[in-house]
């Protein structure tokens, strides 16, 4: 009789437990013995994921006497966002996390993110050796704007969106490689397009094309390089109807309607841009920093390849966006002055930006964070061939920087609650992209809706 | 009554307590595990929906009252979605015509009927994620399954199935009826099944030729599987989201291909206004609620039982 209660007993005790797993915090700051237990939650991919790995294990070892253990949690990109607004609801953030430039703002006022430069300051730790400035100030916040005060996060990195060039192609079509130095207007980029856009099966239809443009990344920079921009300096205004605007966007949908030297929407929907490029198809393709190792393996994309600068447009200045995540600490952290150290390790450890730059491993996945490195050792790991970078590595580098010939800079959604409003403009574009709306009725459309939906993003914001 | 109930609890034996004691402690896990994910959520989510929280703010800081629903109301997007996911819903009647007319081929003593049956079931029993994956393929403009056979057949290039604002509804409707048929031929069999054999036998002595006993037999005494594919049909077709995610990933161009619950995790999730999809999540309640409420009422005027 005994026995079946205790069975009984048991059987309730697991089912409610059962339902129960997985709910609740796991204490993870708490400490043992007087020494820390850290949690860490990002996003890597298997590359970097191995290299933070040991990063995150060679300063526990080496801080043995303050460290108990570091729980290391690392999710994909797509799933990062959506993980993190569920441990802010359920209150269990980890020590250490990422932020984007985006969210600065709003995780300080809500008080989920630690102020870093008090900690940083008392443990003497200067960020004047970072590569990135733009970027890190970016993780700056005043208590109103972004940009300056306080640093609330540290850069993992700062990455460009250039442009590259098919050299095989170009071979092929007995073309001079674009000049690294002086970027091609429009008018120039369209007549190397056209001589790059051909049937090379002779089945009586294209297979080659001078680029490929994907909207949602690609067409800032025809934008930005005529003057024009998504939103006013405040950030509230949505400036698609200017004149400017309009012209760069006619220009880009003319690559593909009028002089038709990028497959068309319907193709598109066949086979994706980025497929196209490294299928051989497109002479011209994006090229973001962490593209860098894929375009350099032989299995992905067996072609002679280099970096170049988007085409100019009125400014005469070839313009893209860059992009950065950061580490930040978490408010609630019990261990704030560890966790700031921890992320002021990896974000500028020589050894740690060595292995994501590629230096020692010869895949890069990142630029380092360190100028001294970024201008001596990476560049002559490039030079030498013992890194498999493109030799025009003064793209990146350029827009990054900032030249009178090459403009990085932020999306004007970095700057706002959401991007909700901007999703808008991409939501029916490919209809203009097809021919069957005009650029400017289309604008006329969408540019009231894109503001109603900033309004209430900001209202919302303010509240 | 109190007293009555307290001498109920005297009159019974220790053993019948102490059963009664168990029986309340096993009841009591599922019914906690209700509380904690059904009814907590629930609740937690009609708070939420009358403020603009975002998932990492303070809901009563937030608090909006009925503006999120009234915003629905005149939220363009909105209506879309709901006829879009309205337009989907007429691969219901299709999938059950067809359902009906298999059922009927396959409810006779023939060779490889249960290989037949076994087909028709796969899609079933298959991810939905990895079958909407296989049709993008059967539906790619250039190189799909379907656009090669209207080329072979035709001379014409199909049409642009998932990128057309007109194409991708009959797309996402094609693939909606393949993936349901096979749960329809089998309810459609099993209620096939079920109708005495007597019946056709009577009307055939009274002269009714096939049209007749399908018309005035088999319709009738199905439509009680009919009602039950219908209530389903409606209530997973205001659902309707893995598809679109997986086929659509943006929803389509000018948001064409988007349903409900599409836009629902795309307010809640992508731009973080939990506040506004879960104001449209209990307006998909309610709807989903009176539709199949019209459903149970009329079920009367057509739904016919053998008795």
């Amino acid at each position: 009789m005994k026995l079946k209660k205790v069975i009984a007993l048991a059987t309730v005790t697991a089912l409610t437990a059962a339902m129960f797993t997985g709910c609740g915090g796991s204490g993870k700051s708490a400490s043992t013995d007087g020494k820390a237990n850290l949690s860490v939650f990002i996003f890597a991919n298997d590359h970097e994921s191995e290299i933070y790995n040991k990063m995150f294990e060679e300063y526990k070892n080496t801080h043995a006497d303050t460290i108990n253990k570091i729980d290391v949690q690392i999710t994909t990109q797509d799933e990062y966002s959506t993980t993190l607004t569920g441990m802010m609801t359920a209150g269990d953030l980890p020590d250490i996390f990422y932020v984007g430039p985006e969210s600065v703002k709003e995780f300080v006022d809500e008080g989920y993110i630690e102020d870093l430069q008090p900690i940083l300051d008392k443990a003497g730790i200067t960020t004047d050796g970072l590569s990135a400035q733009e970027a890190l100030n970016s993780y700056r916040y005043d208590g109103t704007e972004t940009g300056s005060g306080d640093l609330y996060a540290l850069p993992k990195d700062a990455s460009v969106f250039s442009y590259a060039y098919n050299k095989d192609l170009f071979d092929e079509a007995g073309l001079a490689y674009p000049d690294p130095e002086n970027p091609y207007t429009y008018d120039e980029f369209v007549e190397v397009c056209k001589q790059l856009t051909k049937d090379t099966d002779g089945d009586g239809e294209i297979d080659q094309w001078g680029c490929g443009t994907a909207d949602t990344f690609m067409m800032y920079q025809y934008i930005w390089s005529n003057g024009a921009s998504f939103l006013s300096d405040d950030h509230k205004t949505v400036t698609i109807d200017t004149p400017e605007f309009i012209d760069a966007v006619q220009k880009y949908v003319d690559l593909t309607l009028v002089h038709q030297v990028t497959p068309t929407v319907e193709q598109d929907t066949s086979l994706g841009v980025y497929q196209r490029w490294l299928a051989g198809q497109e002479a011209f393709y994006a090229c973001g920093t962490w593209d860098v190792a894929a375009f350099e393996d032989e299995e992905t994309f067996p072609f002679n390849w280099d970096l170049c600068g988007y085409p100019t447009m009125s400014s005469g200045v070839s313009t893209t966006w860059l992009g950065t995540v950061g580490f930040c600490v978490s408010a609630k952290s019990e261990n704030k002055d560890i966790a700031a150290d921890l992320v002021s390790y990896v974000s500028t450890n020589e050894d740690g930006q060595k292995e994501l730059s590629g230096i020692t491993t010869g895949e890069s996945i990142q630029l380092p964070n360190i100028t001294s490195l970024a201008e001596g050792e990476f560049k002559e790991s490039i030079a030498s061939g013992d890194l498999a970078f493109p030799l025009n590595v003064d793209v990146f580098f350029n827009y990054l920087g900032g030249t009178d010939k090459y403009e990085g800079r932020f999306m004007e959604s970095t700057y706002t609650p959401n991007a909700e409003w901007l999703d808008l403009f991409f939501e029916g574009f490919a209809n203009v992209k097809n021919g069957s709306e005009t650029v400017a009725d289309y604008i006329a459309k969408v540019q009231p809706q894109m503001q109603d939906s900033l309004d209430t993003a900001w209202a919302n914001a303010s509240k | 009554m109190a007293t009555a109930k307290r001498e109920t609890k005297k009159r019974m034996s220790k053993a019948a307590l102490r059963e009664e004691r168990w029986g309340r402690l096993f009841v009591a896990s599922p019914f906690v595990g209700f509380l904690c994910f059904m009814a907590f959520p629930i609740v937690f989510a009609f708070i939420a929906s009358m403020s603009t929280w975002n998932g990492i703010n303070s809901i009563t800081d937030n608090f909006v009252g009925l503006q999120n629903y009234i915003d629905l109301l005149t939220d363009a997007k909105f209506w879309k979605v709901i006829g879009n996911t309205l337009i989907y819903m007429i691969g219901i009647p299709i999938g059950m015509i067809l359902a009906l007319i298999l059922a009927v081929g396959m409810n006779r003593k023939m060779k490889g009927v249960k290989i037949l049956r076994t087909i028709y079931y796969i899609p079933v029993v298959s991810s939905l994620v990895a079958v909407a994956i296989v049709w993008m393929w059967v539906f790619n403009y250039d190189y799909g399954l379907l656009n090669t056979a209207i080329k072979a057949i035709t001379g014409q290039h199909g049409p642009n199935w998932l990128g057309d604002e007109f194409w991708v509804k009959i797309a996402i409707i094609i693939f909606m009826v393949w993936k349901g048929l096979g749960t329809s031929i089998i309810l459609y069999l099993s209620g096939l099944q079920s109708i005495p054999r007597d019946y056709y036998e009577a009307a055939r002595i009274d002269g009714a030729n096939g049209l007749s006993l399908f018309r005035h037999i088999t319709i009738p005494l199905v439509s009680p599987v009919t009602f039950y594919l219908l209530i389903m049909g409606l209530i997973g077709g205001f659902q309707v989201f893995v598809e679109i995610m997986v086929m659509v990933p943006k929803g389509g161009t000018n948001y064409s291909a988007a349903t409900i619950v599409f836009y629902l995790y795309d307010k809640a999730f992508s731009n973080r206004q939990m506040g506004y999809g879960s104001a449209m999540a209990f307006l998909l309640c309610i709807l989903i609620f009176i539709v199949t409420l019209i459903n149970f009422t009329m079920q009367d005027k057509w739904v016919k039982t053998i008795d």
